[in-house]
């Protein structure tokens, strides 16, 4: 025995041991990559001759990050934006090199319609949008004197940010290179075992409402996560570029599994609810041979490809089992019911089946085929909330450029130079005030340190090498506070604190009243951009806006039900997933908020899928004249009950489905077109969804009665 | 090689200009590369892309002395 406990102790320390080195050696695997672009660059810099060796060094400082693929995908949107910022800018000073009011008033202006632009889009687009803003700002503020410079400037600015990006992406791509591509595939991975067995649960009857709601919002997380890591990842990997594509394709069909296998089981709770236990129990009977198939030990390698001949089985033993089971129903409104199970049984087996169908293209070595379906993941944008973001960010560099032309201040250049840099880099985030606070902080302690390092260390250090030796260790700490969640909005602040500040060139000048008055008017620009977050709040996260975004989301119910039908189902998943992991991102989870929104998803989702399915189903046959006038006002009261909820619009929707499905009920030719319309009653109907507030004490009419 | 390059009357950079078109040929050299799977045959991508830029950098240098 105590053999056994002698072998069993060492590995287990050991493994503690190793485990937390290799932790650690990420963190300093950064931190070294990171020196060492920023030497690089510094040195390449100052060999050309460049005038501002500091700004290239300070693009391997912003670019820096864990990931190789973030790296390049930051830097391919930053020489864009910065590209488009200096041309901007040229432009400016060349329209108005003498006119100081109208020049500020150009700058201010593009810099707002910059900011705006950034908030439309979520990954590092944004980024380029809020370069191409301040590069304008960097260009032209300390040629203001002298406009026949800004050539010069101009060339100078986009030779420094492009040497920067070129060694960040060249030293992060070739020295230990850590692949976005590994955490993406492992995502991916996980999300398909979570569903996987999520589905084999649900399916088995083991999921309560609640948690379903909860795995709605895990499920919408991670499908707007896999979409922005797959943006990322195609700068890193030409084959993972090949497969972007399929990756989009598996998305979407995702999304759609996700959407009707909520519409099931809404179906099937309801049922049981109304005490139509004859039907649901017939519909989990009839989709049982589901569970089976999916209970196989799903791991990594060839795991999608065994699910497919199983689901293959199973929808054949489904198809099976139909015709004994729709045979068990005592009555007509069982009948209905039970056939509309069915559809959507079968339309969920179908997604599913297409789903791991892509899956295991995915998971193959090598990919067969092309894509034949092009899909698009759709964002739902608010382009008022960005018009805000606009006025705003003009406001504070009108208001800054006033002050600076009233008060003749000799640094004030560098004081707007810091608050436009901040005002863009922040605009889009959830609480910018808290953002620019920390960041601060840190770029106060840069500026300590870089103090300390110019006026102390450096004058005794002679040549590159001692310079590295100097500043590193100064370095090193704001890296290392990158690598922890906690510090790593300060860290960024502090490594661009003590670049900025310690303004390498070649002919270095220690000069501490220069130093302190440069220093003092950036710490002014920051402050002064703090204050202008927290005087004019960002709409992004308000409660007015989060209401926008809820509206913005019923009215996708519209969209559904007028918009035209081809990619209309892509199209109307990605944008609700979209806004609703906007919204989710911004509701604190658990709160009563939160819980209101997921509850008017789910609603939108379900309801909005049916009507596509209704109105492809009513594209493709011939319909008597009547019947598709009604279909057609049914379709536009429930867009109307979802664009302004209120009881009369609740009971006008209510009352049409009725009296639409009361009119094709006895007709066999119309058995799919009764079946979601059956589902949209029953979807109104439900007491415990969204719609239950506007239902109040009006009883129904009569031909709602019967199956209530 | 010309130290500077007059485009339209302003005097621009050449490093500069060699250095972009290198890149625009590495872009290309990558989606062609990329596009036929080519990289399979390679220990290091990244390494080959660094080595192409160089070298491609290095010619014009040279050729425009």
């Amino acid at each position: 025995m105590s053999v056994t406990h002698v072998q069993a102790t060492p590995p287990g320390t050991r493994d503690v041991f190793v485990a937390a080195l290799r932790e650690e050696t990420t963190t300093w695997l950064f931190v070294v990559k990171s020196l060492l672009a920023f030497y690089i660059t510094g040195w390449l810099a100052m060999r050309l001759a460049l005038p501002q060796p500091s700004t290239a060094m300070l693009t391997t400082i912003i670019v820096a990050n864990r990931q190789t693929g973030m790296v390049l995908a930051k830097s391919f949107y930053r020489a864009i934006g910065t590209m488009v910022g200096a041309l901007a800018g040229f432009l400016i000073v060349a329209f108005f090199p003498q006119e100081r009011v109208l020049f500020l008033t150009a700058l201010s202006l593009w810099i707002g319609v910059c900011a705006g632009g950034a908030t439309l889009y979520r990954n590092f687009k944004s980024y380029s949008f809020v370069l191409a803003g301040y590069t304008a700002a960097i260009v032209a503020l300390p040629v203001i004197n002298n406009p026949l410079e800004v050539f010069n400037t101009v060339v100078w600015r986009l030779s420094e940010v492009l040497l920067g990006i070129g060694v960040s992406a060249a030293v992060s791509d070739i020295v230990f290179p850590s692949r976005i591509r590994d955490d993406l595939r492992r995502l991916c991975r996980a999300q398909f075992a979570n569903f996987i067995d999520f589905v084999q649960r649900a399916v088995c009857g083991k999921v309560a409402r609640a948690d379903l709601e909860n795995a709605h919002l895990r499920f919408v997380r991670d499908a707007v996560a896999v979409e922005d890591l797959r943006s990322s990842v195609i700068f890193e990997d030409p084959e993972a570029r090949a497969r972007s594509g399929h990756m989009l394709l598996l998305n979407q069909r995702f999304m759609a599994t996700s959407t009707t296998l909520q519409t099931l089981h809404h179906l099937i709770n309801r049922l049981k609810r109304k005490g139509h236990e004859v039907a649901a129990d017939a519909l989990i009977e009839l989709y049982r041979p589901l569970a089976g198939a999916l209970d196989a030990p799903i791991e990594a390698g060839a795991a999608a490809r065994v699910l497919l001949p199983r689901l293959d089985d199973a929808r054949q033993a489904i198809s099976e089992r139909k015709g004994a089971l729709r045979a068990n129903m005592s009555s007509a409104y069982d009948m209905l019911d039970f056939d509309t199970g069915a559809t959507l049984v079968d339309r969920f087996v179908d997604e599913l089946y297409a789903y791991v169908e892509t899956a295991s293209q995915l998971q193959a070595p090598r990919l067969f085929g092309s894509v034949t379906e092009r899909v698009r993941f759709e964002r739902g944008n608010d382009y008022f909330g960005s018009a805000l973001t606009m006025v705003r960010t003009s406001l504070v560099m009108g208001v800054l450029s006033f002050y600076w032309i009233v008060s003749a201040w000799p640094s004030g250049a560098s004081a707007m130079l810091l608050a436009t840099v901040f005002a863009g880099l922040f605009a889009a985030a959830p609480n910018p005030a808290q953002w620019v606070l920390h960041t601060s902080l840190g770029f106060v302690l840069g500026t300590c340190a870089s103090f300390i390092c110019l006026f102390f260390v450096l004058p005794l250090m002679d040549g590159f090498g001692l310079f590295v030796a100097g500043s590193a260790p100064f370095l090193m700490i704001g890296l290392a506070m990158i690598t922890w969640p906690v510090t790593a909005r300060a860290g960024v602040g502090y490594c661009m604190g003590f670049t900025l500040t310690i303004a390498v060139r070649n002919e270095m000048s220690y000069d501490v009243v220069f130093f302190w008055n440069d220093t003092l008017a950036q710490y002014i620009g920051l402050a002064a951009t703090g204050m202008a977050f927290l005087l004019l709040p960002p709409a992004i996260g308000s409660l007015w806006f989060r209401r926008r975004q809820l509206e913005k989301l019923r009215r996708q119910v519209r969209l559904a039900a007028s918009a035209p039908l081809p990619g209309l189902r892509a199209r109307f998943e990605s944008m609700n997933h979209d806004l609703f992991g906007q919204i989710v991102s911004q509701t604190e989870r658990g709160s009563q908020a939160s819980r209101h929104l997921v509850a008017w998803t789910l609603s939108v989702n379900e309801v909005g899928r049916t009507l596509i399915e209704l109105r492809s189903d009513m594209a493709g046959r011939p319909l008597p004249e009547e019947v598709r006038e009604a279909i057609e006002r049914t379709i536009d009261a429930i867009a109307q009950l979802y664009e302004h909820p209120d009881t009369a619009a609740y009971i006008y929707a209510r009352d049409a489905v009725a009296a639409t499905t009361a009119m094709i009920e006895g007709d066999e030719a119309m058995g799919l077109l009764l079946n979601h319309l059956n589902v949209l009653r029953l979807a109104m109907l439900d007491e415990q969804s969204v719609l239950a507030a506007y239902m109040q004490a009006h009883p129904p009419a009569q031909g709602v009665a019967h199956a209530a | 090689m010309p130290r500077e390059i007059a485009i339209g009357g302003a005097l621009v950079p050449g490093l500069l200009i060699w250095f972009l078109l290198s890149v625009v040929l590495l872009l290309l050299f990558d989606w062609v590369v990329g596009r036929y799977g080519l990289y399979r045959y390679v220990w290091h991508p990244a390494l080959l892309r660094l080595a192409f830029l160089v070298c491609v950098f290095g010619c014009f240098a040279l050729l425009n002395l």
